[in-house]
């Protein structure tokens, strides 16, 4: 895939990205926690503060908002209500 | 006749952190369910998460079941205090011919994918395992209700492969699991920002979640 295409699929800036994974990280409860493997325990203002860093941590974060945000352009909702198996 | 009196499983659990705190106190479950069907449970539990034990156990006792807990990396898997149990192309044959599940970051990646052969089936996550906790919860796992929507669906698997299922359907109804989690949260009237963080962990964990090798094999 060449960088324009790869641009048109995903037109959202990393920086936007990065914005909106703050903001929804910012509504979060004080009492959030999250696990992530040996990279820690990170509550909701430590998260914030790495995807501000974009540093490892941060990234996985926007990872996760990024495949959610794909599979729901991708319609996963409707298909998540039939079973598995 | 009992069809499971002869098996052995092997569990590691360790405990130094809060995320195999919480793994540790729910592979108890499973733990029990083992010990209620006759199973013979070899259960390496914080200091004995070690590797010296763990390669041991592996060699003397050649269980049909591996639940390791812990963390992991694309290479390796992990124990007690990060002590390296397992890394790929050092003792990963340990694992072969056997059914190993492993709760842990990227382990399928690399380490999954070179056990995996026809007589060996390795169920792993491809990324980060990532589970959602309540702070005030952190010194009695048990009783956070938040965690449980994570850790039920991925003790599926273990659950269903004591049940006699086969491995791929183990993952399969582990899928189930978490699909029915975000169903549930999806369908909850609540507009709470915590819920919509978890479906998204919770969609994470169960695309992530592979089984590699011979989807077939069961434990009896």
């Amino acid at each position: 895939m060449t960088e324009s295409e790869d641009k048109s699929n995903n037109p959202a800036t990393d920086e936007e990205i990065r914005n909106l994974v703050l903001s929804r990280l910012s509504t979060l409860s004080f009492d959030t926690m999250k696990s992530i493997g040996d990279m820690g325990t990170f509550g909701r203002d430590e998260l914030i503060a790495h995807v501000k860093a974009n540093d490892e941590i941060g990234r996985v974060v926007q990872d996760i908002e990024m495949e959610w945000l794909k599979a729901i352009k991708e319609g996963i909702v409707s298909s998540l209500y039939e079973p598995v198996c | 006749m009992n069809q499971f009196v002869n098996l052995i499983i092997l569990v590691t659990r360790p405990e130094h952190d809060a995320g195999t705190r919480y793994l540790s106190c729910w592979m108890k479950e499973i733990i029990s369910e083992a010990n209620k069907k006759g199973i013979q449970v070899i259960d390496l539990h914080k200091e004995k998460a070690s590797r010296k034990n763990f390669e041991s156990r592996m060699d003397k006792l050649s269980p049909d079941l591996i639940l390791l807990n812990g963390h992991g990396s694309a290479y390796e898997m992990t124990g007690h205090n990060n002590e390296v149990l397992i890394c790929h192309e050092d003792n990963h044959f340990l694992l072969k011919k056997k059914i190993t599940y492993a709760i842990a970051c990227d382990c399928a990646k690399i380490l999954g994918k070179g056990v995996a052969d026809k007589e060996t089936v390795f169920i792993g996550y491809k990324d980060k395992f990532v589970i959602n906790l309540n702070r005030s919860f952190l010194s009695k796992p048990a009783e956070d209700k938040r965690a449980k929507r994570f850790l039920d669906p991925s003790n599926e698997v273990g659950m269903a492969l004591l049940k006699g299922h086969t491995a791929s359907e183990a993952s399969s109804k582990s899928k189930e699991a978490f699909r029915k989690q975000i169903i549930s949260l999806l369908s909850s009237t609540s507009s709470d920002p915590d819920i919509t963080e978890d479906i998204k962990i919770l969609f994470w964990n169960m695309t992530n979640q592979v089984c590699l090798g011979n989807g077939e094999l069961k434990l009896c």
